[in-house]
């Protein structure tokens, strides 16, 4: 027995540590193959963040070296929530002299998507990946350095749903109307219910974003969410049971400057600590991105991004 | 209908697990057998309840909870006969009172164990806390004012190899909150008393002791290296001669990177930390001098997370543990990443009958210390930086600072009185993560002065009067919370009772609409090993500190209820 133990103990000591020499990086991955379906999975990468938290700017950073790798694959969605960190702050020139902050990012359907989830409560920045683990004993808010490896796992799983977005625009239409068709298709058997969720989202806005140590005025704000053009908890694919095969179309129609309207209205009277300074859409930044999700755990199946030009 | 679904997600979790449930009824029905048997042991306890009503105080930005009244409570049970020890803990949060992670939510049992000793080897199955050394590379503990119980779940055994000579290891998991990190630890730690074990017949004692711990996460990265197997490993020595006691430590931990795919997040460098003291101590005399290097030192359980309850080691802090309201405003907290810091700690006693010993004697504690940030910040290193700090440069960006002095004296049989004096920096921009300029670094000079008064046998009547002077170092964006004042009348009618009340009165605020009161009243009742507290009153937002390791404390506006029994 005495000589016994120690020898358990020093062998395992030893034989448990990877000191790792340089270079650091490896080489790159291989792409996916899409000659067997005519969909790939896709990943939403919801990441809650705000213009207050000085730590977001990495995860945003994290995001994009996650598309490098995976391209198109990848799809982004900025959920600027919570009072803490998004909040605006007030339109003064005594307090607030270089407008710092004035700008609420915050959306109702972000808002009640961060009620929900649990997230900005415990800190930014945090993200969900495709809400993988909510119904499960792991944390479904994910920090930053765990998206990549959670990434590489959804992509490997199989791809239930497509999804097609189509921008319809008639001369006959002001120039900010726009009917969004949703074309989706089951391509593999799935069970529970599924719903459709339609939104549209923003890219490169400049604006102010604290960034480490410093307040940043020229920071570029990434797919920020804007509107939901669906409930926040979708619209129903089909009434029936879904089958392999089976096609589903949603559709539309929306007016910009209703949705920017929306928006101001909502956090002037509504968010607490808003100022309703939430305009100032450029139409030719805007996305459709629409996601089917499982309503068993929330988790997302397909999500598509296209351009409204 | 949102948040119902969450609560039942965790309540499956708890339930999900069969074998804990096993693990109760096994518990259980030891404890009724225990009872029937001759020969049947002993079993203990404590319990410990804490309720808290949140109202909505717009003034002090103090939140009202969604369910009125908040509620942690715990239930401790031991059980021992002879070698054996069995144990379990039911933990309650319904939900988590707000100075809590939410994380902790719903009711179970999180902490259950058994312990046997045999032939000199103690074997433990279930949860353990452990410590190896002063904690630089594991220390898995509970600190329930912090809300952190970070207790391991595997295999611990203990064994003593021979006269003198202690070693411990383990593997396991630790749990965050109501589940368990991904990271499974492996650990060994050994110790050996030199003149023990060696039959030296000396003066001077010599301890040493040696750790190894490693964590095993599974990962994967499609750019970077990355290992999956990080360990780290401390070396310590005590020496002991006479009055004197020196005591040093060293660790090492190996690279740890994050799992990004950024170049900028990934850092192979690796972690020190050194902590090393030396104590002089005699009757009614003592000096105690220490100073501490970290550098890049932070072991969590799984790399890539945040927040306090993934944090696997500990670095003890430099600072001297105020209990007094407004010493403890600004307090220090400890930077696992990197900070470089000094103490030094003197202890008299003016003997009684000396001029300034009087007829009781006088008690005087000097305390200095000063902890400020590495050159450069710490070690950094991938396929484009190579940087380390400078080994010992004590000019840089000053973190925190505190000189106090402290006098207890005894003047009569009624009288007797306890003063601090104390001059604090306190970096709140770096300390408290906010971008620099937000609040800047505040110095403040504080008084204390604490009189007890014994009225009659059983009566005592306690003053606390506290005063902080703060001046902002540079200028700041954000209003300067500036001056406190601080009252507190306790009477203590001793064994069963005792009432306080106490103000706190920020009338300094820069914010004149902040220059507030924040007014709390308790009283408390005392029964045997039973204790009942009641309590009403405002608390400021702040932070809050057990040896370094902090948490944020939300303003509140409400009641509360402790109460607290063993057996």
């Amino acid at each position: 027995m005495r000589k016994f133990i120690p020898i358990i103990v020093f062998a395992f000591i030893f034989s448990s540590c990877e000191v790792i020499e340089g270079p650091y990086m490896s080489d790159s991955v291989n792409p996916i193959d899409t000659t067997t379906n005519n969909y790939v999975k896709n990943i939403l990468i919801e990441d809650f963040t705000g213009h207050l938290c000085k730590n977001c700017p990495d995860a945003a950073s994290e995001l994009e070296a996650i598309q490098s790798v995976y391209g198109s694959q990848i799809i982004g969605l900025a959920i600027h929530s919570g009072t803490t960190f998004a909040r605006s702050y007030p339109i003064d020139p005594v307090s607030n002299p270089d407008d710092k902050f004035i700008y609420d990012f915050r959306t109702m359907w972000g808002e009640e998507l961060d009620v929900f989830f649990e997230v900005s409560e415990n800190g930014l920045p945090k993200g969900m990946i495709n809400r993988s683990d909510y119904n499960s004993s792991g944390d479904h808010r994910k920090d930053f350095g765990q998206w990549s490896s959670i990434v590489a796992d959804e992509l490997d799983k199989e791809v239930k749903f497509g999804i097609d977005i189509e921008v319809i625009q008639n001369s006959n239409m002001p120039s900010d109307q726009f009917d969004i068709i949703i074309n989706s298709e089951a391509v593999s058997n799935v069970q529970n219910n599924h719903k459709l969720v339609v939104c549209i989202t923003e890219n490169n806005i400049t604006n102010w974003q604290k960034d480490g140590d410093i307040d940043n005025p020229t920071y570029t704000h990434k797919h920020v969410l804007r509107s939901f053009l669906t409930p926040t908890w979708g619209d129903d694919l089909s009434s029936e049971e879904i089958n392999i095969g089976d096609s589903f179309s949603n559709a539309y129609t929306i007016v910009i400057s209703d949705l920017e309207d929306f928006n101001i209205e909502h956090s002037e009277n509504t968010l607490t600590l808003g100022n309703g300074n939430s305009g100032g859409w450029d139409l030719s930044n805007l996305y459709v991105l629409a996601y089917i999700y499982d309503i068993s755990n929330y988790e997302i199946l397909q999500v598509e991004e296209k351009s409204l030009f | 209908m949102g948040m119902k679904k969450n609560y039942l997600k965790k309540y499956k979790t708890l339930f999900r697990n069969n074998m804990k449930i096993r693990f109760v009824i096994f518990l259980l029905t030891f404890f009724a057998l225990s009872s029937y048997s001759q020969n049947s042991g002993q079993i203990s306890g404590d319990f410990s309840l804490n309720l808290q009503s949140y109202v909505e105080d717009e003034a002090i930005n103090a939140q009202a909870a969604d369910e009125v009244i908040l509620n942690n409570a715990f239930l401790n049970l031991l059980y021992s006969n002879k070698n054996l020890t069995i144990g379990l803990r039911y933990e309650s949060y319904l939900n988590a009172l707000l100075d809590y992670d939410s994380e902790f939510r719903g009711n179970g049992i999180p902490y259950r164990f058994a312990t046997y000793t045999i032939d000199g080897l103690e074997i433990t199955a279930g949860n353990f806390y452990e410590q190896f050394g002063s904690g630089l590379i594991f220390r898995s503990y509970e600190e329930k004012g912090l809300g952190i119980d970070n207790s391991m779940d595997g295999i611990r055994l203990k064994y003593k190899l021979g006269k003198g000579i202690n070693i411990k290891s383990f593997v396991g998991k630790s749990r965050t909150y109501f589940t368990y990190a991904e990271g499974i630890f492996r650990g060994a730690d050994l110790e050996v008393d030199i003149n023990e074990s060696f039959n030296f017949e000396n003066e001077t004692k010599y301890i040493i002791g040696s750790s190894f711990i490693s964590r095993y996460e599974e990962r994967s990265n499609p750019i970077f290296e990355i290992p999956q197997n990080v360990a780290a490993y401390s070396g310590r020595l005590n020496i002991i001669s006479g009055g004197w006691n020196y005591f040093g430590e060293y660790a090492h931990k190996i690279n740890d990177p994050i799992n990004s795919l950024q170049e900028s997040e990934m850092n192979y460098a690796s972690g020190n930390a050194f902590t090393s003291s030396i104590t002089y101590s005699q009757r009614g005399f003592g000096v105690t001098a220490e100073m501490h290097r970290v550098d890049n030192m932070l072991f969590l359980s799984e790399r890539e997370r945040t927040g306090k309850a993934y944090i696997m080691n500990y670095i003890p802090t430099l600072s001297k543990p105020h209990a007094y309201t407004l010493l403890a405003i600004y307090p220090c907290a400890t930077q696992a990443m990197g900070e470089l810091g000094i103490q030094l700690d003197v202890f008299y006693k003016f003997k009684k009958g000396t001029p300034l010993g009087g007829k009781y004697g006088t008690k005087v504690n000097f305390n200095f210390s000063r902890i400020n940030g590495l050159e450069g910040g710490n070690s950094m290193l991938n396929d484009n930086i190579d940087f380390s700090p400078k080994l010992f440069d004590f000019s840089q960006e000053l973190y925190f600072s505190d000189i106090n002095l402290e006098i207890n004296k005894k003047i009569n049989k009624q009288i007797s009185y306890n003063a601090v004096f104390a001059n604090q920096t306190y970096n709140k921009d770096f300390l408290e993560g906010k971008t620099p300029g937000e609040y800047g670094t505040i110095n403040s000079t504080i008084a204390v002065l604490d009189l007890s008064y014994k009225i009659k046998k059983g009566h005592t009547i306690r003053f606390e009067t506290q005063a902080l002077f703060a001046k902002q170092l540079e200028t700041a964006t954000n209003d300067e919370e500036g001056d406190w004042l601080m009252g507190l009348v306790e009477y203590t009618i001793s064994p069963n009772w005792f009432f306080a009340f106490q103000d706190m009165y920020n009338y300094g605020n820069e914010n004149e609409s902040k220059r507030l009161h924040y007014t709390n009243i308790n009283i408390g009742y005392l029964k045997g090993s039973t204790r009942f507290e009641i309590g009403y009153g405002k608390k400021r937002e702040g932070i809050f500190c057990v040896g370094g390791v902090c948490k944020l404390v939300p303003s509140s506006n409400g009641l509360n209820l402790s109460i607290t029994s063993s057996f």
